[in-house]
């Protein structure tokens, strides 16, 4: 970690630690959005991480920004981080710039005509109800368009994620102006979902790290039988288990971050199947050992193990991203397995 | 994060990446088209091909030109143990010499060990085993009771190891042995011999494993005379001596690599018409190989700068002996009727060997215990 991340880390520490509290997170999931949240990161700068400054950005590496969307899985931030990340990049490539947000991103059936209108729907868009913009990729006469809606012109059907976060349905059918229009090329879908699935890939390693903190926290906390439940070898046991998972995450949450900037499609699909894997280990373990407690709302490992649960799923689980793993080794022969692998 | 458990991402040289070519042509011309290969290290043994390697340079590598090693670094070694696992090379003969005991001599040894020992390893004339275990002393390595008593000119062994492998074959024996009687710390009074596997007062026993072979073996001490100049180290420091080799031992490729040749021949039987669930068990099998790999590339980082990475490398290998024993388990289901014989082969030699990799180099349970030590638990 160089000295610029380290940096940050810090800075997102402290203002997560104030402002990304479990009650913060509760009242996300009852309908109240983390207002001051949100605005404190614009203002410090990182949800812009890692986008040009020439984009309303904040400069700096893409690394950065896939740092703080890890750290901010870590407190479980109800925030759509990756969202306007992805959004903000598209829109950059635009030479566009990307207003303080959030703004979210939508995948599904849309249609744009030569005058600019726009028709169709999306369903589990991350907190549309609360985005001042959504953008969203359409079929036009001539290609694909990226277009940026604003939320008022949208209809939203509000519906929650298994973690209580927002995935609506919005459906569009609205007049745009050219000026939010743009042609982009065939593989932009594609794109956006690599990038999505390696954003949560990160996300869902950040929380994983998270989730272990807490569980070997609770286990020295918690006494049974005249001992913390930590000096018991089942338990120990247990947990070292946890850790290997983890630390197998780490790693590869590493690479998916070293491969963002070129959204290296078998190093994303590596990370988010193998990640996706642990995430059911962990997940096990880590209510296991906090017992009926952490099964309540009142403790906020479920803050955690839910989104864990909810992003495994999204941008592709487990068995699509394995499935294209295999089919790229699978393409190589047997006999070329092992060329391959050491070659990534 | 945890300290311990945390693996920095890390590249492999250009030069130890440079040396992989010239393995892999080196293994398609030595390699025995006849034997079925084996990723296993300790599944296949051939002293010709541990001398053509290390003819090769490929023994010792690391070693000071001195010595007849090529003062390679430690992750251009890996790149050539790697390949050798992949490819399934019959390792057996030279593996712990070049692993263990050579480094060992290299740390704690006499010149005149280095000079009588190291030139033979490299050149793969000599053959080591390791001498830890006793019938009443597995994963409690502490309560070992085969001990050499002090004599004129050097000491008197008695005792027993057991689970030896290849001590019918290989040459000589590090054994870990008491050389003072166990008083309070368990872990005092040990010392390392370098015991003559030839020596009339040495017997060894085969022992036949599940899978009907006779690699192990059960080593008996007679009253063997073990001269001043064969302890290597500080007599009653072989404990720490045996600890120092952890990081090394625990962390290599060996400890994920075993199983690879049965997704290799997976891979060969799925090839012409792959169904979506072989090809997500084929992508989930390669998923966690390619982690595990840059996990234990992250540690030979470490080791080839000093560093003595010890949970790091005891999870490496919980984490990939479990991961060797899912892999014939999941292949086996994934398959159905008319496969090959190669294929039947090499997975039913996996799974009759798999049983090995949760038990040798450190239990699973004594692994897991380093790891939650690591988290602060211990």
């Amino acid at each position: 970690m160089n000295e610029q991340q380290q940096l940050i880390r810090d800075t997102l520490n402290r203002l997560l630690t104030d402002l990304c509290t479990p009650d913060v997170v509760d009242k996300s999931e009852a309908g109240t959005f983390a207002e001051n949240l949100w605005q404190a990161l614009t203002e410090t700068g990182l949800t812009a991480a890692g986008l040009p400054v020439e984009a309303g950005g904040s400069g700096g590496d893409l690394e950065d920004s896939l740092l703080v969307l890890r750290e901010a899985a870590r407190f479980a931030a109800p925030v759509p981080l990756a969202e306007h990340l992805i959004a903000g990049l598209l829109l950059s490539e635009q030479g566009q710039s990307i207003d303080s947000g959030p703004v979210t991103i939508a995948s599904g059936e849309f249609v744009i005509s030569a005058d600019f209108s726009l028709s169709g729907k999306a369903d589990d868009v991350a907190f549309a109800r609360w985005s001042t913009q959504v953008v969203l990729v359409a079929q036009g006469p001539d290609g694909l368009k990226l277009c940026r809606v604003p939320t008022a012109d949208v209809e939203i059907v509000q519906k929650n994620s298994v973690a209580g976060e927002p995935r609506d349905t919005v459906s569009v059918n609205t007049q745009l102006s050219a000026g939010s229009v743009f042609s982009v090329d065939p593989q932009t879908p594609e794109r956006i979902r690599l990038m999505g699935a390696a954003l949560r890939a990160v996300m869902m390693s950040g929380a994983l790290e998270s989730v272990l903190e807490m569980t070997v926290q609770y286990s020295t906390e918690r006494s049974q039988f005249g001992r913390p439940i930590s000096k018991f070898q089942a338990i120990q046991q247990q947990l070292a288990t946890l850790a290997c998972e983890v630390a197998a995450s780490q790693m590869a949450s590493h690479s998916v971050i070293e491969s963002f900037s070129t959204l290296n499609e078998l190093d994303i699909a590596i990370g988010k199947a193998r990640i996706g894997e642990a995430v059911s280990i962990c997940t096990d373990i880590a209510h296991q050992v906090h017992g009926a407690m952490g099964y309540t709302m009142e403790h906020s490992l479920n803050h955690r193990t839910r989104r864990l649960w909810c992003w495994r799923d999204e941008y592709g689980n487990e068995r699509e991203w394995q499935m294209l793993v295999g089919r790229h080794f699978s393409n190589q022969g047997a006999d070329q397995l092992w060329g391959a692998m050491t070659a990534l | 994060m945890f300290q311990g458990l945390t693996f920095e991402p890390f590249k492999l040289p250009d030069e130890a990446e440079s040396i992989r070519q010239e393995v892999r042509e080196f293994l398609a011309r030595e390699l025995d088209p006849g034997t079925l290969p084996n990723s296993d290290f300790n599944a296949g043994e051939s002293a010709e091909f541990s001398r053509k390697l290390g003819a090769q340079g490929y023994i010792g590598m690391t070693w000071p030109k001195e010595y007849g090693g090529l003062g390679k670094s430690f992750l251009e070694r890996y790149v050539v143990t790697e390949e050798l696992l992949a490819a399934g090379a019959p390792v057996g003969c030279h593996w712990i010499a070049d692993r263990q005991s050579g480094p060992l001599m290299l740390k704690f040894g006499t010149e005149e060990q280095r000079q009588r020992f190291l030139p033979k390893i490299i050149s793969g004339e000599y053959f080591f085993s390791i001498g830890m275990s006793e019938p009443d002393s597995g994963s409690d390595l502490a309560s070992i009771r085969t001990s050499a008593t002090k004599t004129d000119g050097g000491w008197l062994l008695n005792g027993s190891k057991i689970w030896t492998s290849y001590a019918h074959t290989n040459h000589f024996m590090v054994t870990l042995v008491r050389t003072e009687p166990q008083s309070e710390n368990r872990h005092a009074g040990m010392s390392q011999l370098v015991v003559d596997l030839s020596d009339k007062n040495v017997t060894v026993t085969g022992i036949r494993n599940l899978s009907g072979e006779e690699d192990f073996n059960q080593v008996f001490f007679d009253d063997v005379f073990i001269p001043d100049d064969m302890v290597v180290g500080t007599p009653g420091n072989g404990w720490e001596q045996v600890m120092s080799e952890l990081g090394y031992e625990r962390s290599g490729p060996e400890r994920f690599l075993s199983a690879f040749r049965v997704i290799v021949e997976f891979a060969r039987e799925i090839e012409s018409n792959p169904s979506d669930e072989q090809l997500a068990l084929l992508g989930r099998l390669a998923a966690h190989l390619v982690t595990l790999r840059r996990m234990s590339i992250s540690v030979a980082g470490m080791l080839g700068a000093g560093r003595m990475p010890l949970t790091e490398a005891a999870l490496i290998k919980d984490l990939g002996n479990s991961y060797e024993r899912m892999v014939p388990e999941l292949v086996r289901l994934s398959v159905s009727g008319n496969c090959s014989p190669r294929f039947v082969d090499t997975l039913n030699e996996c799974i009759l060997h798999a049983p090995s990799f949760t038990l040798r180099g450190g239990t699973r349970e004594i692994l897991k215990g380093v790891i939650a030590r690591g988290l602060g638990l211990r």
